[in-house]
């Protein structure tokens, strides 16, 4: 089942979701809405996003393109010991042709981080800092829960693919 | 829990699922095929800006259809009016529209609880397709919620779709 905006709220105040900042204002029916954090990767045919230092997105807005993919986070850190969760965009940016995710709105049970976008234009996009982005859904689960202990645990700002090492060395990708 | 098709029939013979015109037999196991409506809405610029209003032009398709540029972002209406006043609508693509590399959104996939409308899809291309107005090419699923329900009362509630992207509102910018 998923949550509604009341649900979401009722959790946060038990300590069953962690949400920060939270602001009562950015609830929805049934997600929360999440912030652009200000810093960016650019990756694009040359170059994975990572392999050269990361952008501020400026006040006045960042230009993105198309053929290039972004990798940014979200200003909120979320986390929960009780819920799955599923991260979308927000309808206003998905009407400008804006991706944030590429196939992976998953978030685990025990995740905790600034969440990680995947974000790729069709045309290109202006974007500002902190602007709404998207949304996050929470999901109840049923079965013994594990904790996520993965590669991208307490990540604070965007983090590029651990798996960009399988380019020299696939094994070493997966130790 | 994900209704089945039998529960969405019983929940729009019920009131609590809006989907009209409805035909028993677009029902599949677990969702309700859609069609595209018959206007396409596309913006009259290239460069997007999330910030500000971006000037966009409505088009009533021909029966031709039209093709769609990998390059360019289509909004495009549902022939159905689609929403619930219970559960939460995710749509996505059928299988075989995705086959030809037609997303039929673009990363906002879920409907809040409450907002019962013709939806805007985000149609992007991987590959120049041809698509036609009242084609079937999505399909609704409805999913069950927890929480007491506090229906949708956002921006885009009295608009007509195709409804172009109202992001710069989140700005404090009115047109």
């Amino acid at each position: 089942m998923i949550l509604t905006g009341p649900a979401i709220a009722a959790a946060v105040a038990r300590g069953d979701i962690l949400i920060d900042p939270f602001n009562l204002s950015d609830l929805n029916p049934n997600s929360y809405n999440y912030h652009l954090f200000p810093e960016i990767y650019k990756g694009s045919a040359s170059c994975h996003p990572g392999e050269i230092p990361s952008l501020p997105i400026p006040g006045t807005g960042l230009l993105l393109e198309p053929d290039c993919l972004y990798l940014g986070c979200t200003d909120e850190f979320f986390h929960s010991t009780r819920y799955a969760m599923t991260l979308v965009g927000r309808s206003s940016v998905g009407r400008l042709g804006l991706f944030v995710n590429i196939s992976a709105d998953l978030g685990h049970v025990g995740s905790h981080n600034r969440w990680t976008l995947e974000i790729k234009v069709i045309q290109p996009v202006i974007v500002y800092p902190h602007q709404c982005i998207g949304q996050v859904a929470f999901w109840e689960t049923t079965g013994m829960p594990d904790r996520y202990a993965g590669r991208y645990q307490h990540d604070e700002r965007p983090y590029p693919s651990k798996d960009a090492r399988l380019l020299s060395s696939p094994h070493e990708a997966d130790a | 829990m994900i209704l089945t098709g039998r529960a969405i029939k019983e929940a729009v013979d019920q009131g609590e699922i809006t989907i009209s015109p409805f035909e028993s037999a677009r029902l599949g196991p677990n969702s309700y095929d859609f069609h595209l409506g018959t206007k396409c809405r596309t913006y009259d610029i290239l460069v997007l800006d999330s910030g500000r209003p971006n000037p966009s032009t409505v088009q009533e398709v021909p029966p031709e259809g039209i093709v769609l540029d990998p390059k360019r972002i289509y909004l495009w209406d549902t022939w159905e009016v689609i929403g619930s006043s219970r559960y939460v609508p995710i749509i996505r693509a059928r299988s075989s529209t995705a086959r030809l590399g037609l997303f039929v959104h673009v990363t906002a996939d879920m409907i809040d609880i409450g907002s019962i409308n013709r939806l805007t899809l985000q149609l992007h291309a991987v590959v120049p397709v041809r698509v036609y107005p009242r084609m079937r090419v999505g399909q609704v699923t409805f999913w069950v919620c927890s929480g007491e329900i506090v229906p949708y009362a956002g921006k885009y509630r009295d608009t007509e779709s195709p409804a172009g992207s109202l992001s710069y509102r989140d700005f404090g910018i009115s047109e």
